[in-house]
C-alpha cells in the first residue's frame, strides 16, 4: 500500500527538476577537448543520472516504507527534529517564497524601473540611487507585513535582505539595525537590553576587525550612508 | 627516535613563537566553547575562522583547525550531556547515557568522564599518528597514482552517503548536490566554462567558504531561531561533581577497546568520528556486564563513545597529511586552508613542509593534554558563558559569518551567496539531508573529477586498466559493495524508526 505524501513528490521533483534543467544546460558547454575524449560534460551528467536514481530511489522507499527510514541509532543522530506543523505545508512555504523573494526584487527592481524611465544620462545614477532608497523603504514594509504573519520567514529572509543592500548602503550603516532587527526576530522584546547589547556587538566587531585587522568591509555608494561609512573608517583607522 | 626528535622541534616550534602560543590557546578555547554553546559548533567557528586564516601563515591556520578539531570535539559532549542536544553527530551516542545521567543529577560525573576519556583517547590517536602518518605518506607516494586516489574518493563518498544522513537516498543526493556545486565554474582539464547561466559571478565557480559558511555557521542558526520561534529552544543550566579515579579505573578495558576501535574508524574517509563514536559505544554496549543499563545513565556509555570520537581525531589527519583527502567535514575546511596558502595536503607536505606538520602534530598532542586541564575548568567556570542568550549569540555569528565572506574578495554577492547557502542548509536540513555531505561532496569533487580525467589519460581510457591496480580495485570494489548494501538495507532490511533517548 502506498504511504507516499505530497511532500515526498515534491521533494521527488524538486531533484528530478533540478536534473533535467542541468543536463539540458550540459549541452551549452558540450564541447571536444583535444587531449581528453570524454569533453566537460562526462563528469557532471554522470553526477546527474546517479543523483536521478537516488531521487527516484528515495521515491520508491518512500512508496513501500514511507517516513520509517532510519535503520540505525547512528542515521538517527543525523536527524533534525520533524519540523513544526506551523512552520510547513503549502500555504506556509508560499508565504515564505515571497518573503524571500523580496531581496532579489530588490536587486533588480530600481535598475528595471530606471532603464524604463526616460532619464538623461548625467542624472541617471541619482534617480538609480533614489529609485534603491524608495524601492527598500516598500520592501522593507512589505517585509514587515508578511514577516509579522511568519516569523521564521522574517528570520531566513532579513540576512539576505541585508546582504541585498550592503553594497549600496555599506556595512556600517546597516550592522546596527541588523542586530536590533535579529535580536527582535528572536523574541528580545527589552528595549534597555537591545541598547546594551547591540553597541556592545557593534563596537566589538569594529574594533577587531576595521581597527585591528584593517578589514575593508563595504561602505556603500548612496549618500548619506556612504558619508557614514567613510566617516566611521576615518574614525578607527 | 626521530619521531621523538622532530616532536620536540614541533613543540619548541609551537612554544617559542607568541603568535603561535596565542593562536594555540585560542582554538582550545574555542573549540571547547564553540562545542560547548548549544546553537553552535566547532564546524561553525571553523568556518567563520576559514577566510581569516589567510592572513595567518599556513602552519599556523592548519595548527588552528587541528587544534579546534580535537577540542570541538569534545565540546560537542558537554551539550549532548547536559541538554541531549549532541554538539555534532559524533557527540550523539554520548547523549544515549549522558543525559539519562544529568536526569538523574549525575551530569557532574557524566562530564568529568568525558574529560578524562577524550583527553586520552585523543593523546593516545596522536602518538600512533606521529608514528604511522610518515610512513603511510612515504609508501603513497610510490603506491598511489591518479586511479588509486580516484578510487579512495569514490569509497569515502560511498561511505559518507551510506552513514552520513537520515537515510541512504539523503546522504547520496546531499553528496551529489555537492558534487554538482563544484562542477560550475571551468572543467579541470580543458578550462571550459560549465553552468555558469551567463552570471560573470559563476565563471570561475562558487566559493567553496561562503558555501561553508553558509551551510554550517548561517543554517544553523536559522536551525535554532525556529526553535526560539516555536518555543523549543532549551537554555542550559549546569551541576558539576566529578568522578573518581577509582570510578574512571574501573572502564580501562572499555576505554582502550574504544581507542581501538576510534583510531580504525577514524582512518576511513568519510565517517571518522562519526562512525567511531557509535562503534565505540555499541561494542561496550555488547561485552559491557551492564548491558541492560545502556542507554539509562550509564557511565561506560559515555566514557565508549567520548573516547573513540577523540581516537578518531588524530587518525582521521592521516588520509588528509598522507594521502590529501579529507575525511570529513572540518578536515575538508582544512584543506581549503591548504589552497588559500598555494598549498596542497598530501604526501609532498613531508617533504616540502616537514615543520608544518610537526607543528601540527605537537599541537594536536597539546590540544588532547589541554581538554585535561581546561576541560575540568572549563566545565565549572567558562562554562557560565553557556548563559548568553541565543538572541545576543545570534547577531553576532551572523555578522562574523558576514566579514567572513565579504573578506575573502571583497565582493558582496559571497554574502549573498552565503545567507542562500544557510536558507538551503535550513530546508535540507529540515528534511535530513546532510550539509556535511554536500561540503564533501564539494570539496572531494575537484579532487575526484581531476584524478579521474588523469586516471583514464594515464588508462588509455581504458576502465579495464583498473583491473591491473589492485588498490584502486579494491577501494572500487569496496565502494560499490557499501552502496549495493545500503540500497540493499534501504529497501529489503527496513526496521522502524529509533526514538533517540530523550
Amino acid at each position: 500500500m502506498s504511504r507516499l505524501k505530497t511532500s515526498h513528490i515534491v521533494e521527488a521533483a524538486f531533484w528530478l527538476t533540478l536534473v533535467a534543467i542541468f543536463f539540458a544546460y550540459s549541452f551549452e558547454f558540450n564541447k571536444e577537448i583535444e587531449i581528453y575524449k570524454y569533453g566537460a560534460t562526462l563528469w557532471p551528467r554522470t553526477i546527474l543520472f546517479l543523483m536521478a536514481l537516488a531521487a527516484i530511489g528515495q521515491l520508491i522507499d518512500q512508496y513501500k516504507n514511507g517516513d520509517t527510514t532510519s535503520s540505525s541509532k547512528m542515521a538517527a543522530a543525523h536527524e533534525e527534529p520533524e519540523a513544526n506543523p506551523e512552520h510547513s505545508g503549502l500555504a506556509w512555504y508560499t508565504s515564505t517564497a515571497i518573503i524571500l523573494a523580496i531581496p532579489f526584487v530588490y536587486m533588480n527592481l530600481p535598475e528595471y524601473i530606471t532603464g524604463s524611465m526616460n532619464v538623461a544620462e548625467d542624472a541617471r545614477e541619482q534617480t538609480l540611487a533614489n529609485m534603491k532608497l524608495m524601492c527598500a523603504a516598500g520592501l522593507f514594509i512589505l517585509y514587515l507585513i508578511l514577516g509579522w504573519r511568519n516569523h521564521v520567514g522574517a528570520i531566513l529572509a532579513l540576512p539576505i535582505f541585508f546582504a541585498a543592500v550592503l553594497q549600496d548602503m555599506g556595512f556600517y550603516a546597516m550592522a546596527p539595525l541588523f542586530i536590533v532587527g535579529v535580536m527582535i526576530l528572536m523574541g528580545e522584546r527589552r528595549v534597555s537590553r537591545m541598547a546594551l547589547v547591540m553597541p556592545l556587538i557593534y563596537g566589538l566587531l569594529l574594533l577587531f576587525f576595521v581597527a585591528l585587522l584593517y578589514v575593508g568591509l563595504p561602505t556603500g555608494n548612496i549618500n548619506p550612508f556612504y558619508n557614514f561609512g567613510n566617516w566611521i573608517v576615518t574614525l578607527l583607522q | 627516535m626521530d619521531t621523538f626528535n622532530n616532536f620536540l622541534t614541533g613543540t619548541t616550534t609551537l612554544f617559542s613563537d607568541p603568535v603561535g602560543i596565542l593562536i594555540f590557546f585560542g582554538g582550545v578555547i574555542g573549540g571547547m566553547l564553540f562545542g560547548a554553546i548549544p546553537g553552535v559548533s566547532m564546524l561553525t567557528l571553523a568556518a567563520i575562522l576559514l577566510p581569516f586564516t589567510a592572513h595567518l601563515s599556513a602552519e599556523h591556520g592548519i595548527m588552528l583547525f587541528s587544534v579546534i578539531y580535537c577540542t570541538g570535539v569534545y565540546g560537542g559532549a558537554i551539550t549532548a550531556i547536559l541538554f541531549n542536544i549532541p554538539g555534532a553527530p559524533e557527540n550523539a551516542p554520548t547523549a544515549f547515557d549522558g543525559y539519562p545521567m544529568t536526569l538523574d543529577g549525575r551530569a557532574g560525573k557524566a562530564v568529568g568522564a568525558a574529560v578524562m576519556c577524550s583527553a586520552i583517547g585523543g593523546v593516545v590517536s596522536c602518538v600512533i599518528m606521529m608514528f604511522a602518518t610518515a610512513p603511510i605518506a612515504g609508501w603513497a607516494i610510490s603506491a598511489f597514482g591518479p586511479p588509486e586516489i580516484f578510487a579512495l574518493v569514490f569509497f569515502g563518498l560511498a561511505v559518507a552517503a551510506s552513514v552520513g544522513a537520515k537515510t541512504f537516498w539523503k546522504g547520496w543526493l546531499s553528496i551529489m548536490a555537492g558534487l554538482m556545486i563544484a562542477v560550475i565554474g571551468l572543467d579541470p582539464v580543458g578550462g571550459i566554462e560549465r553552468y555558469n547561466f551567463d552570471m560573470p559571478y559563476l565563471a570561475a565557480g562558487i566559493h567553496f567558504i561562503p558555501t561553508i559558511l553558509g551551510f554550517f555557521a548561517v543554517s544553523e542558526i536559522f536551525i535554532q531561531a525556529e526553535k526560539k520561534a516555536t518555543g523549543a529552544y532549551k537554555a542550559p543550566k549546569l551541576s558539576v561533581d566529578f568522578p573518581t579515579f577509582k570510578e574512571l579505573w574501573m572502564q580501562k578495558i572499555a576505554v582502550i577497546r574504544s581507542i581501538i576501535i576510534g583510531f580504525f574508524c577514524g582512518i576511513l574517509p568519510g565517517i571518522g568520528a562519526t562512525l567511531a563514536a557509535f562503534m565505540g559505544y555499541n561494542e561496550a554496549a555488547r561485552w559491557s556486564k551492564n548491558k541492560q543499563k545502556f542507554g539509562t545513565g550509564e557511565i561506560e556509555g559515555v566514557i565508549s563513545s567520548e573516547t573513540a570520537n577523540n581516537a578518531a581525531t588524530g587518525a582521521a589527519m592521516i588520509p588528509l597529511l598522507a594521502l590529501g583527502l579529507p575525511g570529513g567535514a572540518l578536515t575538508a575546511m582544512m584543506v581549503g586552508v591548504f589552497q588559500m596558502h598555494d598549498m596542497e595536503p598530501g604526501p609532498l607536505v613531508f617533504i616540502n613542509s616537514p615543520d608544518l606538520v610537526w607543528v601540527v602534530f605537537s599541537a594536536m598532542f597539546f590540544a588532547n593534554v589541554s581538554i585535561l586541564l581546561v576541560g575540568f575548568l572549563e566545565a565549572k567556570t567558562i562554562v557560565n558563558l553557556l548563559r548568553i542568550p541565543f538572541q545576543f549569540l545570534a547577531p553576532m555569528i551572523l555578522l562574523l559569518a558576514t566579514v567572513g565572506a565579504y573578506a575573502v574578495r571583497g565582493l558582496t554577492i559571497d554574502v549573498i551567496v552565503m545567507f542562500v547557502a544557510g536558507v538551503a542548509g535550513f530546508f535540507l536540513r529540515r528534511s535530513g539531508y546532510s550539509v556535511a555531505g554536500i561540503v564533501l561532496g564539494l570539496i572531494l569533487g575537484k579532487i575526484g573529477e581531476q584524478t579521474f580525467a588523469q586516471a583514464m589519460q594515464m588508462l588509455h581510457f581504458e576502465f579495464s586498466g583498473f583491473l591491473g591496480r589492485p588498490i584502486a580495485l579494491g577501494l572500487l570494489i569496496a565502494g560499490a559493495m557499501t552502496i549495493i548494501g545500503s540500497v540493499y538495507g534501504a529497501f529489503f532490511k527496513k526496521v522502524p524508526a529509533v526514538a533517540r533517548t530523550d
